[in-house]
């Protein structure tokens, strides 16, 4: 039971009930070590202003070694930003997602991650290969091996 | 012209005229597939229908021609046997109509070799094996070896235009593949989700167990300065009770960095880094890809973004255009290049395709490979 991934993950959620969230992040739901939700809003003037989008996290047990499985809420009335690294199914093209996650990382700092990648775009589009990704993307966005080309946004 | 877009020409029934495009470009007339849009003047592909390619002369075929275009129809002859009950048949008619393959040489006021290859649904064959299409000859140090039946059938299937090789293979490629080669979108998508999913070469390289064995390990003990520190994995200090006696055990990387041995075990035999710093343990594959660099350039594009992996489709223009290719490639090595660089040398040809058909014509190409193959998947 007392899984490194059980335990780390308890530790965090103490963590964050105890201490809150960073400035536009909030809990939705963390009902188990298995899936959390956050509601992510960007603080302050960005093209995202009064939007709000729900970023689910999945988790296997390997975690913080694997990484968990990011992607954005859609559905049910929940869309995923219009951005140049998240398609419209939610997934998210982010490198410490993928071959650069560690450890070290949490979901905290994932969360701000992805706020601040919102916070910096500069222009509301598509990953412009959004229509084919999305017709054979597999359902985990992790089985994905993205490309990660572009670091300015 | 004073249209803003080019109009395009139908090679099966001659008609100029704006394509229906879903999914792929079909002429608007004869709903044939094998359109090419006429936008560049240096290569007008009425030209390649009313003169033939090239120049040929006044006197009819080329010396030689009628000789190697007998070959040709050997050849198919030859490689339709083994799969195809239908026959190949000569100077019958009109090339595009019908579901027989035809092959009209002639000699005489018509100059032109009008080398039309359609077949229908073909009724009944099995098609011939697909594992020789994409046969490599390595033992052969001549460069590619593409048999004459091997070629027939490459070359029919270029011009079997609606489905290239539905129609010669039947049922057999409903799903549009065929070892590594595609024959329509889908097909294609679902290879380069195939490579994105299982492309190892950006991944992080573990660490081998020799090194993880010699990295120093201490077991905590009172007054061990480590019982100030923590453990970056698990967010934990280190201390002395602990149900697991291994997490008593504290691994120290080269950069310093200290962990639980449970928590960075299972870390290094996933990434050779520290998850701290990313100090590597092994040499690492470079994190970023080069900045520059088109898709053509760069060898890792295939699996990378799928957008950027879709220029390297082996059918991405109209296969007019890869049909014309051949042909002239064909036509061009066979009569020494008299003159038919012109057409053959087009823009639309993508660049795999026709510095590997033309090199395998010469027999020069050392890579070994079959003409529209993914040269550097490996």
């Amino acid at each position: 039971m007392t899984s490194i991934s059980a335990r780390r993950l308890g530790k965090e959620l103490t963590e964050i009930k105890a201490e809150g969230c960073p400035v536009g992040i909030n809990l939705v739901k963390a009902d188990d070590f298995a899936t959390w939700w956050f509601t992510i809003e960007v603080m302050g003037e960005s093209l995202y202003q009064g939007e709000k989008y729900t970023l689910q996290f999945r988790f296997d047990s390997n975690y913080p070694i694997s990484s968990p499985a990011v992607q954005f809420v859609v559905g049910d009335g929940k869309v995923s930003p219009v951005h140049p690294h998240v398609y419209s199914n939610g997934h998210i093209c982010a490198s410490i997602l993928g071959n650069e996650w560690s450890p070290v990382l949490s979901v905290i700092a994932v969360c701000v991650t992805i706020q601040s990648m919102l916070a910096s775009c500069k222009k509301k589009e598509r990953p412009t290969d959004n229509d084919r990704y999305i017709r054979f993307a597999p359902d985990n966005p992790k089985k994905t091996r993205f490309h990660y080309d572009d670091d300015t946004v | 012209m004073s249209s803003r877009e080019p109009l395009w020409f139908c090679h099966e029934c001659h008609a100029e005229m704006r394509p229906l495009m879903v999914p792929d470009p079909v002429c608007a007339s004869c709903q044939g597939s094998f359109v090419e849009k006429m936008e560049n003047p240096a290569d007008d592909p009425r030209e390649f229908a009313h003169h033939g390619p090239g120049d040929f002369d006044a006197e009819g075929l080329p010396p030689g021609m009628d000789a190697f275009l007998f070959g040709l129809q050997a050849l198919v002859d030859r490689g339709t046997a083994e799969g195809r009950t239908q026959p190949s048949r000569v100077g019958s008619g009109n090339g595009a109509s019908g579901n027989r393959l035809t092959f009209q040489i002639s000699g005489g006021s018509s100059q032109r070799p009008n080398i039309g290859g359609r077949s229908g649904s073909g009724t009944g064959s099995s098609g011939p094996v697909p594992t020789i299409f994409i046969r490599r000859d390595s033992d052969t140090p001549q460069g590619t070896s593409i048999t004459g039946p091997l070629m027939a059938q490459y070359l029919m299937a270029l011009l079997g235009q609606r489905d290239p090789l539905n129609d010669l293979v039947g049922r057999d490629l409903s799903d549009g593949r065929m070892g590594d080669y595609v024959f329509n979108q889908e097909a294609l998508d679902q290879i380069i989700t195939q490579l994105m999913e299982n492309s190892n070469a950006h991944r992080p390289v573990p660490a081998t167990e020799e090194i993880i064995s010699n990295l120093p390990r201490e077991v905590l003990e009172y007054g061990s300065p480590m019982l100030e520190k923590d453990c970056a994995v698990c967010k934990e200090q280190f201390k002395l009770e602990t149900e697991d006696p291994d997490e008593q055990v504290v691994v120290t990387l080269p950069c310093k960095h200290p962990f639980h041995e449970p928590c960075i075990l299972p870390w290094l035999k996933s990434s050779g880094t520290c998850p701290v710093c990313r100090h590597a343990l092994i040499p690492q594959p470079e994190h970023q890809s080069p900045p520059a660099g088109g898709p053509s350039t760069n060898p890792d594009s295939a699996r990378h973004s799928p957008d950027s992996s879709r220029s390297r489709s082996p059918r991405r223009d109209p296969d007019g255009h890869d049909a014309t290719g051949i042909l002239h490639s064909l036509f061009g090595g066979f009569v020494g290049g008299r003159g038919h660089t012109q057409a053959g040398g087009n823009g639309h040809n993508r660049s795999n395709s026709d510095p590997a058909l033309r090199s395998s014509g010469r027999g020069t190409d050392s890579r070994n490979n079959v003409p529209g193959s993914w040269e550097d998947l490996d």
